[in-house]
């Protein structure tokens, strides 16, 4: 399936991802974790199919597992005793949810930059913040780059010094370690060789200076000011719920909480409109089409 | 169109916003109120506090000296018209009398807590009723002494009373020994440190290897944990006691989060005989203790200075009430320099530990943070 939420204009885009993840960030409920958890995986899902669903796997995952396992060993506030550890500290049943907790926060925090970077590509940062912090914005851009650039390379390299016979896994251990050096060394003197080539190409361009123009394919169409405002709504709203405890939660010393009623239901369903948007979007453009296409 | 619908909005963010009260229903500390001129406290305001599981702490003077309680909601059992004003009369810092107004019993029992204009060197005091002891009083405050005490009522009048150093048996003797006999004895007793530190001891500035700074003479001796021998044949016993009264004197600086956890009259742990094994360290018997009596604690091991470092116990942690707040311990009246897994107890000792807001000022034990 086509993801729809791109095309819109990228600062509809921007601001987007960046009230989700904050909100992520911020809300600790249990309730809107699972909703931006949910959220952001289906959308993954929707926009890639396979591959997010291994991302979570691989990483999401494990994440919550480590965490679930790495806070109780170092945390032991809590009403709640379920047994003593060797070191003598009683293991809390509170610091085992709070570690699931905040697994799951960075866990949700990952997916949404896996969606993040789908996204938002690297022209539409420069567009957006070529203008207020030039210099910034192109060394994030190639920063952003350098990894998977790096990585085709390496493998070029590779495969290369293969050709030739200096395979890395061949030869004794001193001839191998010797031989990943030296595709290291290659590798770094190509990485800044090619950060000052990118520089100097984008200086050559009059990049950064006044009165530049750049070509830019987006419009602000009337989509985009009706998503903006929507979006802008949201984070009002939402912003507000937090500020009156609507999202209250608390793990120590031991778990209390907003009790769920009509007013606190509504605050985590607007969380959850604002979350699920792209998904909506991309739902109500696919039905749009199949039904244009039925007609044909 | 625009502008009405924004209007709209925004109002119905206003009110959705009033309807949530911030709170998740466990106890809260109110505004701290005036006592009236005539001590009466309404049932109605009683039973407020009652309703909201509310923390409130009523003031008022006698003469010159200052009072407060501090009523916990939970605690309130019956409510009625109660009159708190109080008559304080202190005898040439010898003896403080409590008169209190009411007659009969509160229906509560409530935390009363006396300024005294200067400071009692007392260790802690003991509150009589027509010289038959009736409560313990508890002592704090940095500049000028803090009487903590809890009452309900039934005793009103009440003369306190500064304790005299709770005093081991074993340290009795071997102190009173000590003056009759040449001091060669005190440097070969391992227990006791003299004003000569025996070679074990490498002091480098005054300090030793784990930065203590050298233990007054006639206290005992730290014993590192990885010497230390427990004899599981020999019991002994000692008094244990954990309590915060500190907090109870400054609840606004406590974190919101914990005041569940403060207990009314600030006493964890009251004071019990507990026995230990010999060649025990106040760490294996606050561990003990805890775990029998399904006390929350929390513990780091601390190398540089080769002790177990109390984090927080019952929950309520380092930091939580005021950045200089943390647990600290006394045994026979003195803070030691020392950790606590490095205090080997001798039979009869009296352990106490206690809650800080100010580094151990607040609890006579100021010094035993060292400079």
């Amino acid at each position: 399936m086509k993801d729809r939420f791109t095309h819109y204009h990228p600062l509809v885009n921007f601001f987007y991802f960046s009230l989700v993840i904050g909100f992520t960030m911020v809300l600790n409920h249990p309730l809107s974790q699972g909703i931006s958890l949910l959220c952001a995986s289906i959308y993954g899902i929707q926009a890639e199919g396979k591959k997010a669903v291994l991302f979570c796997l691989k990483w999401c995952l494990p994440m919550v597992l480590l965490t679930a396992f790495i806070n109780p060993a170092f945390n032991h506030e809590g009403l709640t005793i379920l047994l003593y550890l060797p070191t003598g500290n009683p293991l809390t049943l509170e610091s085992i949810l709070y570690g699931i907790s905040s697994g799951a926060m960075i866990a949700t925090v990952m997916l949404w930059f896996l969606n993040f970077q789908r996204v938002i590509t690297s022209d539409k940062f420069i567009y957006l913040f070529g203008r207020i912090i030039p210099s910034l914005s192109l060394v994030l851009s190639m920063t952003l780059r350098f990894i998977p650039k790096f990585r085709q390379q390496m493998e070029l390299v590779v495969e290369a010094r293969r050709s030739i016979g200096r395979d890395i896994s061949e030869g004794s251990l001193l001839q191998r370690v010797g031989s990943a050096i030296t595709v290291l060394s290659i590798m770094i003197t190509w990485s800044l060789e090619n950060a000052i080539d990118t520089a100097d190409s984008m200086k050559s361009r009059g990049y950064g200076l006044k009165g530049r123009s750049a070509f830019s394919i987006y419009r602000f169409e009337d989509r985009d000011e009706i998503a903006l405002a929507f979006l802008g709504f949201c984070g009002l709203f939402l912003s507000v719920g937090i500020v009156a405890s609507a999202f209250g939660f608390r793990y120590f010393p031991d778990i209390r909480y907003m009790e769920l009623n009509a007013v606190t239901l509504f605050f985590q369903f607007v969380y959850l409109i604002l979350c699920a948007l792209p998904i909506v979007l991309n739902a109500v453009e696919e039905k749009k089409w199949n039904y244009i296409h039925s007609k044909m | 169109m625009k502008k009405t619908l924004s209007i709209l909005l925004i109002l119905s963010i206003a009110v959705l916003a009033c309807s949530c009260d911030g709170s998740f229903g466990g106890a809260s500390l109110q505004e701290a109120i005036e006592i009236p001129a005539d001590g009466i406290i309404e049932a109605r305001i009683l039973s407020q506090i009652r309703n909201e599981n509310a923390i409130a702490v009523f003031m008022g003077t006698s003469e010159e000296i200052s009072y407060e309680w501090t009523i916990f909601g939970s605690d309130i059992q019956e409510v009625k018209d109660v009159n708190l004003s109080v008559d304080i009369r202190e005898r040439k810092g010898q003896e403080v009398i409590v008169q209190l107004s009411q007659e009969e019993a509160f229906g509560f029992s409530a935390l009363l807590s006396v300024y005294l204009a200067d400071k009692w060197e007392y260790q802690g005091a003991t509150g009589y009723e027509a010289d038959k002891p009736v409560l313990s009083v508890s002592l704090t405050g940095s500049k000028n002494s803090i009487l903590n005490m809890s009452l309900d009522g039934t005793v009103s009048t009440i003369a306190i009373r500064g304790d005299e150093l709770p005093q081991a048996s074993s340290v009795v003797e071997t102190e009173s020994g000590r003056e009759e006999t040449p001091p060669s004895d005190i440097e070969n007793d391992p227990y006791l440190s003299a004003a000569q530190e025996g070679d074990e001891h490498l002091y480098t500035n005054g300090k030793d290897k784990y930065l203590t700074d050298p233990v007054p003479e006639g206290k005992p001796k730290p014993v590192e944990p990885e010497h230390q021998e427990v004899n599981a044949q020999t019991s002994l016993s000692c008094t244990f006691s954990i309590e915060c009264a500190t907090i109870l004197n400054q609840l606004d600086q406590l974190d919101s989060d914990k005041l569940d956890l403060v207990p009314s009259d600030g006493v964890i742990f009251p004071e019990t005989t507990v026995t230990f094994y010999e060649g025990e360290s106040v760490f294996d018997v606050l561990q003990r203790v805890c775990r029998e009596n399904k006390i929350h604690m929390e513990a780091s091991w601390t190398p540089i200075y080769n002790s177990a470092y109390v984090e927080g116990i019952s929950n309520l942690y380092e930091f939580d009430c005021g950045s200089l707040s943390g647990w600290m311990y006394r045994v026979n009246g003195w803070y030691p320099n020392y950790g606590c897994s490095r205090y080997q107890l001798r039979d009869g000792d009296v352990v106490q530990w206690r809650y800080t807001c100010d580094l151990g000022k607040d609890i006579d034990g100021g010094y035993a943070i060292g400079g």
